[in-house]
């Protein structure tokens, strides 16, 4: 089912946690809600949910608005991030709790179970109880309970955060595999900004109750909306040095740079993997001092100072240079951003 | 291994001190009248007899006491489980105006915080003019609206105990906050509910102040008024007393007993996580 949020605002007393939010979700999309922690994507998730009310605004699950539709009979799945398991139920139980709650016969039930839970491979659970299962088992088993019935879309509020890293690249994929397989809508909350590039068709980044951007993960990380954003996503952070431009060159202490831009006062943002590093020098390149290097295996992260400015590049694995030692950079100016400072920390369409 | 001696002796002291009232009880209530005197006491050796359990349940009405006790108990115990345990997850579920929910919570609670025979001659009054004087509604009312202020208290904290992640669950599952507080919640916190019933099956077991006030007629007194009541003022009925007294003991022991394993779970509920 497509959902639209309509002007959407939320206040808890004072302070406003979401602003204005206007979302159109197409059916069957997968989109991530992604922003850090204290931005309104869970509150936004809870007010699709019914378990918050809408301040006001509409959402639209389909035709139906949905603002007065009491929790129960928005027919929607959520998966939360503490699993929110029926303790004293057993694994089947719990994943059957949505089909007795609609009345629906016992064999009708274990047949739904028991095919749900072949499909996430956690038949050999059905008579535990939750307390006795590891992490990753539980989530399993939250998704199973998701998607025993055909919602209108799943909610997924940081299903993956409670899991060891490697459990969640491995789960991140098949969550992805399930929703191709399944073509539900599916509006999923995290901070985690890899989850979001690797998950959604598309990303809706929010900071501060307001939308930023809404777009594919592509275009969040090519073109981004603005500062908030740029720093956001990727990993690690985008470089942003402040600066002018004067006829056509970029200006920062000792950093010059040739630029196709109008004159002002401009940060400049370029991701670490548009700077590279020589430790020859090289013409027109940029003087650099070496703060530290990151081995990561198949890459090294070079962490530089030009002046007070810092920077990373991103370099390969085989990049070897001293602490301190002079390395020389050229930036690639044409993959690089730049965001006019007063709109830099606000919204900008 | 000293230590261990001094810790037995300590607690066969508080056992021996806990116990043998009622053992005496149970050998007065056996022992025939002439034995029930004798000095010096007859412990161990004296010939048991029933006549005393007989006199108390066949001859005198006793037993129609003991039904009305039981009566009583157990409907306003109920009774008291149901308004409070919906009272105490409305007080810490839902937000109410003004910050009532935490205003309410105190007010009941202030209820339990004068002596109780302060509302007696009041309540003596309601009942007379309800003309609910010697009935078994009238202790059932009084003993609901007694237990009431606890079952709410108790209730509160093990309610605050139970993740709100698991209703919200069940909501959007498709149940209704009814559906999910039967299903969901009270399960969880039945251990509580538990001890609670216990609480308040003993005070109202075991009350007397109001049982005497508002019931004078044997058709509407309760055990421990009916027991009182065999002391005269010619002669004072030991060993009726006694017998009652212990048939008295069984219903509650038994009770506490079958929900021992919830008792010790219920009342430290929340005192360990998990």
């Amino acid at each position: 089912m497509s959902i639209r949020f309509l002007n959407v605002s939320k206040t808890f007393g004072e302070s406003k946690v979401v602003d204005d939010l206007s979302l159109e979700i197409a059916d069957g999309e997968f989109v991530v809600l992604l922003g850090p922690s204290g931005c309104g994507k869970t509150t936004t998730l809870r007010m699709l949910a019914g378990l918050e009310t809408i301040t006001s605004g509409d959402i639209y699950i389909g035709d139906q608005r949905i603002n007065d539709v009491p929790t129960q009979r928005r027919d929607l799945a959520m998966v939360f991030q503490s699993y929110a398991l029926y303790p004293h139920m057993s694994i089947a139980e719990n994943i059957a709790y949505p089909l007795r709650v609609r009345k629906l016969g016992r064999d009708e039930r274990q047949n739904r179970v028991a095919r749900v839970a072949k499909s996430l491979e956690i038949e050999s659970l059905l008579d535990r109880k939750p307390r006795q299962l590891s992490g990753g088992e539980r989530q399993r088993v939250a998704l199973a309970r998701a998607i025993v019935r055909e919602p209108r879309a799943y909610l997924m509020d940081e299903p993956l955060s409670n899991l060891d890293a490697r459990l969640r690249v491995q789960m991140r994929g098949e969550l992805k595999r399930l929703q191709h397989q399944l073509g539900t809508t599916t509006i999923y909350v995290t901070h985690d900004q890899a989850e979001a590039m690797t998950l959604a068709s598309r990303v809706a980044v929010m900071k501060k109750g307001r939308l930023q951007q809404f777009d594919t993960p592509l275009n969040i990380y090519n073109h981004p909306a603005n500062r908030f954003v740029a720093e956001f996503v990727g990993s690690p952070s985008m470089n942003f040095i402040d600066g002018q431009i004067e006829r056509g060159v970029f200006v920062s202490e000792e950093i010059k740079l040739p630029v196709m831009r109008g004159d002002g006062s401009v940060s400049l943002g370029i991701r670490p993997e548009h700077v590279h590093v020589f430790t020859q020098p090289q013409d027109g390149a940029i003087p650099a001092r070496v703060y530290v290097t990151e081995l990561m295996g198949n890459e090294t992260f070079v962490f530089l100072t030009i002046g007070t400015h810092r920077l990373i590049a991103r370099a390969p694995a085989d990049f070897r240079a001293e602490v301190e030692s002079t390395v020389w950079l050229r930036l690639e100016t044409d993959k690089a951003h730049f965001f006019e400072k007063a709109k830099s920390t606000d919204y900008a369409e | 291994m000293r230590k261990g001696i001094f810790k037995t002796g300590l607690l066969v002291l508080a056992l021996v001190a806990a116990l043998t009232p009622v053992y005496w009880m149970i050998t007065i209530s056996l022992k025939i009248e002439r034995d029930q005197f004798a000095y010096p006491p007859k412990w161990f050796s004296f010939t048991p007899t029933i006549q005393h359990y007989y006199e108390a349940f066949v001859t005198r009405s006793f037993g129609q006491y003991l039904l009305t006790s039981a009566i009583v108990a157990v409907v306003s115990t109920a009774c008291a489980l149901v308004i409070g345990t919906l009272a105490a997850y409305a007080l810490t579920r839902f937000q109410l105006p003004y910050n009532l929910d935490r205003k309410l919570s105190l007010w009941i609670l202030s209820t339990r915080m004068f002596p109780a025979i302060v509302t007696a001659v009041p309540l003596f009054l309601m009942m007379r003019d309800l003309r609910l004087l010697n009935t078994r509604a009238s202790l059932i009312v009084v003993y609901t609206a007694f237990n009431l202020p606890f079952v709410v208290w108790m209730m509160r904290g093990f309610f605050a105990e139970v993740p709100r992640d698991l209703e919200e669950a069940a909501l959007v599952d498709g149940d209704s906050r009814l559906g999910a507080l039967v299903r969901v919640v009270l399960p969880l916190v039945a251990p509580g509910l538990a001890a609670t019933a216990v609480f308040c099956l003993i005070v109202s077991w075991n009350e007397f102040l109001f049982a005497l006030v508002l019931t004078q007629t044997d058709a509407a007194m309760t055990l421990p008024v009916g027991i009182a009541g065999r002391v005269t003022q010619y002669e004072i009925k030991w060993g009726v007393m006694s017998a009652a007294g212990a048939v008295a003991m069984i219903p509650i022991l038994v009770f506490a007993l079958a929900m021992q394993r919830y008792l010790v779970r219920g009342l430290s509920l929340g005192a360990v996580k998990g």
